[in-house]
């Protein structure tokens, strides 16, 4: 015991350049930092949804009636859940300098005149970052939707296929909003690993967070000071995240449940997903069939 | 009673011809011929397996069927035939709007659990018919009213009971101002004593005119509301007659050890 409290005080007292206090308060709130975190949100609220949306695209193509289209899809997972994602990352930045069109990227948007920027092919990094990040993501996000289609009865696409409704209105006005039910908790979580793994996009010199808070620990040798920063950003991030999912969770499930029910929740354990386990109710009281009469 | 502005034959409301169905290779439905006339309740029987809820399904094309035709008021059932003659599935709008004149009541209700009661009924009237708002709501309600829960307009499926989820399910595909209703087997998802405002709320729809075509193992439904009981075994159309015929004097061994069985 004596020697772990002799080391802790030995290192609050260690040179600065490891850990720095005043560098510490600082720069948490600093433009940089800030700017490192808008871009961070940015990036991930835009490859979330943009990856949702492949993924919902994803399992139509995986259900289509035409083997190449179902052979796309199931390459196209095969490519993007076999490769480490910081490789997409770098591929996906570098193929606007390949295809020759990076500088002229840079030119139209004219970031590096408006915010002084000096490191080349800026645009190609923050666009092949984001379309890393998101082309990724539907490759786990199609599992996701898939399971959660799957999940609702195959009688509720025919019962509003009975009612005159196409195979299209079906699944968006029957099937695909109880299927947002299930998919929302696995959502969620794919949210909170977008909001680490946009640190990724640092490989593709995008000034996110992690990137902000690498170059500042770079150049002031003060690495730990820089990385507290960064982790204490970072959980910010994942834990307003996780009230915000909470909050989306309990609306999903109002329909289903008591309102008074789920104000007996205490707020911890909400914000750790109960409301869905805990209260929703059966959806029809399972009565024992007999042999459910199909032929 | 046709909301879509087309002419109604004068020929049977259900003319199914030579219907075959295989699953799997497995023939369960070997040749049915069958013709419900307007106005007429028609209840099929027969043990699990005879085929009698793949026909109904057929007839509302929820099944295709491998040969034959069915025809509903006229009008070809899931199928088309083109300028050449042959006989090709229909298009997914076209299967659409054919199947919006016809109900269909599910053995497990198959309410929309996202939806209140209210909102289960109005659904397609506004979505495939296109009818405003107020309008469907007040059609919903009265239909609400008709099998009895109209004070239950707002409350979702989950708190319901097994008979008002049906009922509500009947009122949902009577909101389509269906020419046909068919029902497999409504009450056999049903705890016993709900099974009985199920059956009041058919027999009322009977009585008003509604031709259907109803699977059930009800035999005092079938005994009291049918015109015609028909009884199929392993695929085919076995025997058929009035309920007191087919109840007091069944011709055929087959009938006879289903009906001694059941009753």
């Amino acid at each position: 015991m004596p020697i772990v409290l002799a080391t802790i005080s030995r290192a609050l007292e260690s040179p600065p350049g490891i850990w720095d206090w005043d560098e510490f308060r600082k720069f948490l709130f600093s433009r940089g930092v800030l700017e490192g975190v808008a871009i961070t949100i940015m990036l991930s609220v835009t490859a979330q949804i943009a990856g949702s949306l492949i993924g919902l695209g994803l399992y139509f193509l995986r259900r289509s009636r035409f083997i190449v289209f179902r052979g796309f899809a199931n390459f196209y997972i095969w490519i993007f859940r076999g490769t480490p994602l910081i490789v997409q990352v770098v591929l996906f930045w570098q193929i606007f300098p390949f295809l020759r069109i990076g500088n002229t990227l840079d030119q139209a948007f004219n970031f590096k005149a408006q915010f002084g920027l000096t490191n080349e092919y800026f645009v190609s990094g923050l666009l092949g970052a984001l379309l890393a990040l998101a082309l990724n993501e539907g490759a786990y996000m199609s599992e996701i939707v898939r399971a959660g289609i799957d999940a609702i009865d195959v009688g509720q696409l025919e019962a509003a296929k009975s009612l005159g409704m196409t195979y299209g209105q079906g699944m968006r006005r029957i099937v695909i909003p109880q299927a947002l039910r299930v998919i929302v908790p696995p959502l969620g979580n794919e949210f909170n690993s977008m909001l680490k793994s946009s640190s990724l996009a640092s490989a593709a010199s995008v000034l996110e967070l992690y990137q902000v808070t690498l170059s500042y620990g770079r150049a002031t040798g003060s690495w730990i000071t820089f990385v507290v920063i960064a982790i204490v950003w970072y959980l910010t991030l994942t834990t307003i995240w996780g009230f915000i999912q909470a909050r989306i969770e309990r609306r999903l499930n109002l329909s289903n449940i008591d309102p008074g029910q789920i104000s007996k929740i205490p707020w911890w354990r909400r914000m750790f997903g109960a409301g869905i386990r805990d209260t929703v109710a059966p959806e029809t009281p399972e009565v024992a069939l007999p042999v459910n009469d199909r032929r | 009673m046709n909301g879509n502005g087309q002419q109604s034959s004068n020929g049977p409301m259900v003319d199914a011809q030579d219907v075959h169905k295989y699953f799997h290779g497995n023939e369960v439905l070997k040749g049915i011929n069958m013709r419900v006339a307007k106005g007429e309740v028609v209840v099929l029987i027969g043990a699990s397996g005879s085929g009698k809820t793949t026909f109904l399904r057929c007839v509302n094309h929820l099944e295709k069927i491998d040969k034959g035709r069915i025809y509903v008021d006229g009008e070809l059932i899931g199928y088309q035939v083109t300028p050449g003659g042959k006989v090709v599935e229909a298009n997914e709008m076209e299967s659409a709007r054919r199947r919006s004149n016809i109900g269909f009541v599910f053995q497990r209700f198959n309410l929309f659990p996202h939806l209140t009661a209210l909102q289960n009924i109005i659904e397609a009237p506004m979505q495939v018919k296109g009818v405003a708002r107020p309008e469907a709501e007040a059609r919903a309600h009265e239909l609400l009213k008709k099998v009895g829960l109209d004070q239950k307009a707002d409350a979702y499926p989950a708190r319901l009971s097994g008979g008002q989820q049906q009922r509500v399910a009947i009122a949902r595909a009577l909101a389509m101002n269906p020419k046909l209703m068919l029902f497999d087997e409504p009450t056999s998802a049903l705890d016993p004593e709900l099974v009985g405002e199920v059956l009041r709320t058919m027999q009322q729809l009977a009585q008003e005119g509604m031709t259907m075509v109803v699977v059930t193992h009800e035999m005092g439904f079938a005994r009291e509301v049918a015109n015609r009981v028909i009884f199929l075994h392993d695929g085919v159309i076995l025997e058929e007659g009035s309920p007191e015929q087919m109840f007091n004097n069944p011709q055929q061994e087959r009938t006879q050890a289903f009906l001694k069985a059941i009753l």
